[in-house]
């Protein structure tokens, strides 16, 4: 067996290839097996999971075969290879919807390596033409929420590719409306395009705002915006169309300059709807849908049986990430989705499912307790 | 007669509403899917305006055919129906037993079960038992009865009880619409999208018995949020009740005018209690086979049913060989009683569950391939609700008495706790359980099935629909 060493520098190799590398499927496959190995031999809870399954490097042919984990259990867990607390930073999964319920932690002891995965794939996404941007935050400084996953992707992706004069705009008491107002109003005035980044929620209460101020933009050709996650927290949810209506029609931009991302704590790469990748090599994207990078595979498996489904049919998420090297390569979600020939598409949360009457469960207990 | 030959998507389909003929109300009628299985439903386009025409009618019907009625005759028409709806080979039976788990997605097997158990409750003798042992005499409700000390008192029900179902478990509509119909009161139930369709079935079984008992109720389903067609509803009502999570209880209780009487059956917890004593070798694999059934009734979404077992070490079998033992009975009892029909959702839920039990170093003992059922066997006193569709969860305790210290705080949604405890430490455990909030005590098995005479959530069936008039002319 190869080293560790080697293992992750074999696998940043391949993740260096980029966005536009092949599939690589057979040196996938090796790296993938490789890294079940040394998860096994490294990660002690991920050991036990497997050994309860019996599985096995011995019983896996196959990457698809390797066990996945699902999301909850990084709640109870340290699902890391090697010592927990010699991890570099450990990401918290948000839980304020939720009351008492735990965090999901994934303890990411090689921030190298989430850098290296995380910012060619934004770049290939967001910046496809390949100009640093000024970037307003709609979101906490990486002061204010350093357990973050997304805050710390966000500032990594700021001080890479953002103009110096990029900046956050939430403050303690919310998002700072004024300031962000000044900006897209200069940005319009001044002919320079922005990048504005935030959650789907804080975008909705910008929009909100914006409504009410009864203000409307229009942004300079190339202005873009990078929306994440549902919407917690603003109270409601929006269907995605009417959304990027409100977005164009408020900021002026077309809806090919509004890119969806999905990631997650649990995950140390992302996804990026493909609307602005391809417009830069000249296509004009008929369907919208979300790019899988040449190290990560994305299976749809049946909600009931775990097992995988045909292409077209709506499932659960399964993601296999080489660039979760350290921590577990394979993670069960509850987001469902359907898979195309090239990517996939987010049909929503499955969890929290509707109850149908008098008895109680978890969820509702769970908000019922705080 | 209605159609149904089982083939509802190429055939017409199914009528979602019972309602008073009335002379010059024309209503449209749309299709609507419903239900966890979207079966389409014909159901009528109701205004304020049509919807106070159809209960003023039921409440001119009701002075007519109902109020003057003895209250045997109206117990035996009930019973007619209700046997009509719960004997094999009746057309009414027949078309339940087809539509309705392709309306709730329940197993046929379930909804089976659940006919003739629910039935056994709506037969006469049943009846006259719960109103006798609530009213003492039913006489009191066709006249006026002589009360102690001295004077005469007479129970009257509403002119109009207006019901708001929830669609989880099918016939607690038509127990609510029966109870109603015993205190001489008409009855109009508004039902849910998971389960539209038993209620107005009774409604059409008691007009084949007894057309005008049937002229005094109306059943029939809207969107919910219809405020305006509820509050039409709510102040022709003398009484409102409604069914279902406290969120939507607590909603409606806020629109019920303040003159009309309220009873909201919330938001319900479960659990259930195994002494050391129950845990005999030779009896466990009973006792298992009988908390399992608990489990299985109805997938855990009554309010009746258990989310944890509390289970004392050191009898003869330890809570692990019980947890093995209860796996095995759910594990028969998915083939004997399947399953309904999971949302991708739910499924999720589980496998994220299992997941997370597992990683905090719970043993999880489970179907496999699938989430048919799920015993997280764990060393914790703490409830915990279940998410439901057959997942239990098994707590070992040194002593019950650290079980009813854990299910003191969930004391205001307790509702069922089922017992295993040898007989001459019941009182004491039932003393316990009922001064932190617990309103039913029942063996181990029977938790799916509450008495026809049962407190439900600790109240009155009956003498909470009606109001007593004394007459004290001496």
């Amino acid at each position: 067996m190869e080293t560790h060493d080697d293992l992750r520098a074999e696998v940043l190799s391949f993740i260096r290839r980029g966005l536009d590398a092949p599939p690589g499927e057979g040196v996938f496959e090796r790296l993938a097996l490789a890294v079940f190995e040394y998860q096994l031999s490294s990660n002690a809870p991920y050991r036990r999971f497997c050994d309860r399954r019996k599985m096995s490097p011995g019983s896996v042919a196959h990457w698809g075969d390797i066990p996945a984990v699902p999301t909850a259990a990084f709640k109870e867990a340290a699902l890391v290879c090697g010592d927990p607390s010699a991890a570099e930073i450990v990401f918290r999964t948000s839980g304020t919807s939720q009351g008492r319920e735990r965090r999901g932690s994934h303890y990411i002891s090689d921030l190298a390596l989430y850098g290296a995965a995380a910012l060619p794939n934004f770049r290939a996404h967001l910046l496809p033409d390949g100009t640093p941007m000024k970037m307003l935050v709609l979101g906490p400084t990486l002061d204010m929420a350093p357990d973050s996953s997304l805050t710390w992707m966000l500032d990594r992706v700021c001080r890479a590719f953002g103009t110096k004069d990029s900046a956050h705009f939430l403050g303690e008491d919310g998002l700072r409306f004024d300031a962000i107002i000044s900006e897209l109003g200069e940005s319009e005035s001044a002919e320079r395009p922005i990048m504005i980044l935030g959650t789907a929620a804080a975008f909705a209460h910008l929009l909100d705002e914006l409504d009410e101020r009864d203000r409307r933009f229009q942004l300079p050709i190339g202005s873009r915006v990078m929306e994440t996650g549902g919407f917690k927290g603003a109270g409601r949810e929006i269907p995605r169309d009417k959304f990027y209506a409100r977005l164009t029609q408020r900021l002026g931009l077309s809806e090919l300059y509004c890119v969806a991302e999905y990631g997650m704590t649990e995950m140390c790469s992302q996804f990026y709807d493909n609307v602005l990748y391809e417009r830069a090599r000249g296509h004009n994207p008929a369907l919208r849908y979300k790019v899988v990078p040449p190290w990560v595979r994305t299976q749809v498996v049946d909600a009931e049986s775990l097992e995988p489904l045909p292409s077209g049919e709506a499932g659960l998420l399964r993601h296999f990430d080489l660039a979760n090297l350290h921590s577990v390569m394979v993670i069960q979600t509850d987001d469902l989705g359907i898979a195309s020939s090239e990517g996939f598409e987010i049909l929503g949360r499955a969890s929290g499912a509707e109850l149908r009457g008098c008895s109680i469960a978890m969820d509702q207990w769970l908000t019922a307790q705080r | 007669m209605l159609y149904c030959d089982g083939s509802m998507a190429d055939g017409p389909a199914l009528s979602g509403y019972w309602l008073p003929d009335l002379p010059g109300l024309d209503l449209e009628v749309y299709e609507r899917p419903l239900g966890p299985g979207h079966v389409p439903l014909r159901l009528p386009m109701l205004t304020p305006r049509a919807l106070r025409q159809i209960l003023t009618a039921l409440k001119a019907n009701r002075a007519e055919f109902l109020a003057r009625r003895s209250l045997l005759e109206i117990v035996a028409a009930i019973d007619a129906a209700a046997r009509r709806l719960t004997t094999p080979g009746d057309a009414y039976y027949d078309e339940l037993v087809t539509v309705l788990p392709q309306l709730t997605g329940y197993s046929v097997r379930m909804i089976e079960i659940g006919l003739e158990r629910m039935g056994a409750a709506w037969k006469a003798e049943a009846l006259h038992g719960s109103l006798e042992g609530e009213f003492g005499t039913v006489d009191v409700l066709d006249d006026f009865q002589p009360r102690e000390p001295r004077g005469f008192q007479r129970a009257f029900g509403a002119p109009l009880t207006t019901h708001i179902f929830s669609g989880n478990i099918p016939g607690v509509s038509v127990a609510s619409l029966i109870r109603a119909l015993c205190v001489k009161s008409a009855a109009f139930g508004k039902t849910a999208a998971g389960e539209p369709y038993f209620a107005v079935c009774f409604a059409r079984a008691l007009a084949a018995e007894d057309p005008e008992l049937a002229s005094c109720l109306a059943v029939t389903y809207w969107p919910g949020g219809s405020e305006d067609l509820e509050a039409v509803a709510f102040s022709e009502a003398g009484v409102v009740i409604a069914y279902g999570a406290d969120e939507t209880v607590s909603g409606i209780a806020s629109r019920v005018p303040p003159s009309v009487r309220f009873i909201g059956y919330r938001n319900r917890l479960g659990a259930a209690l195994v002494s050391r004593g129950s845990l005999k070798r030779a009896d466990v694999p009973s006792l298992a086979r009988n908390a399992a059934l608990d489990v299985v009734t109805f997938d855990q979404q009554g309010c009746v049913s258990p989310h944890t077992i509390y289970v004392e070490t050191g009898g003869e079998t330890e809570p692990l060989d019980f947890a093995r033992e209860l796996g095995v009975a759910l594990g028969e009892l998915a083939v004997e009683i399947p399953r309904g029909t999971m949302a991708p959702g739910e499924s999720a839920l589980i496998h994220q569950l299992r997941a997370q039990a597992e990683m905090r170093g719970a043993t999880v003992l489970a179907s496999e391939g699938g989430t048919e059922w799920t015993v997280i066997l764990e060393d914790r006193v703490e409830f915990e609700p279940s998410p439901l569709n057959r997942v239990i969860q098994v707590q070992p305790v040194g002593d019950l008495s650290e079980a009813v210290t854990a299910l003191e705080s969930i004391g205001r949604h307790l509702q069922t706790v089922a017992i295993a405890v040898a007989a001459d430490e019941v009182s004491a455990l039932a003393a316990r359980l009922g001064a932190i909030g617990a309103t039913r005590l029942v063996a181990v098995g029977e938790a799916a099935w509450p008495a026809p005479h049962w407190h439900h959530d600790g109240r009155f069936q009956f003498l909470d629909l009606v109001h007593f008039v004394d007459l004290d002319t001496d």
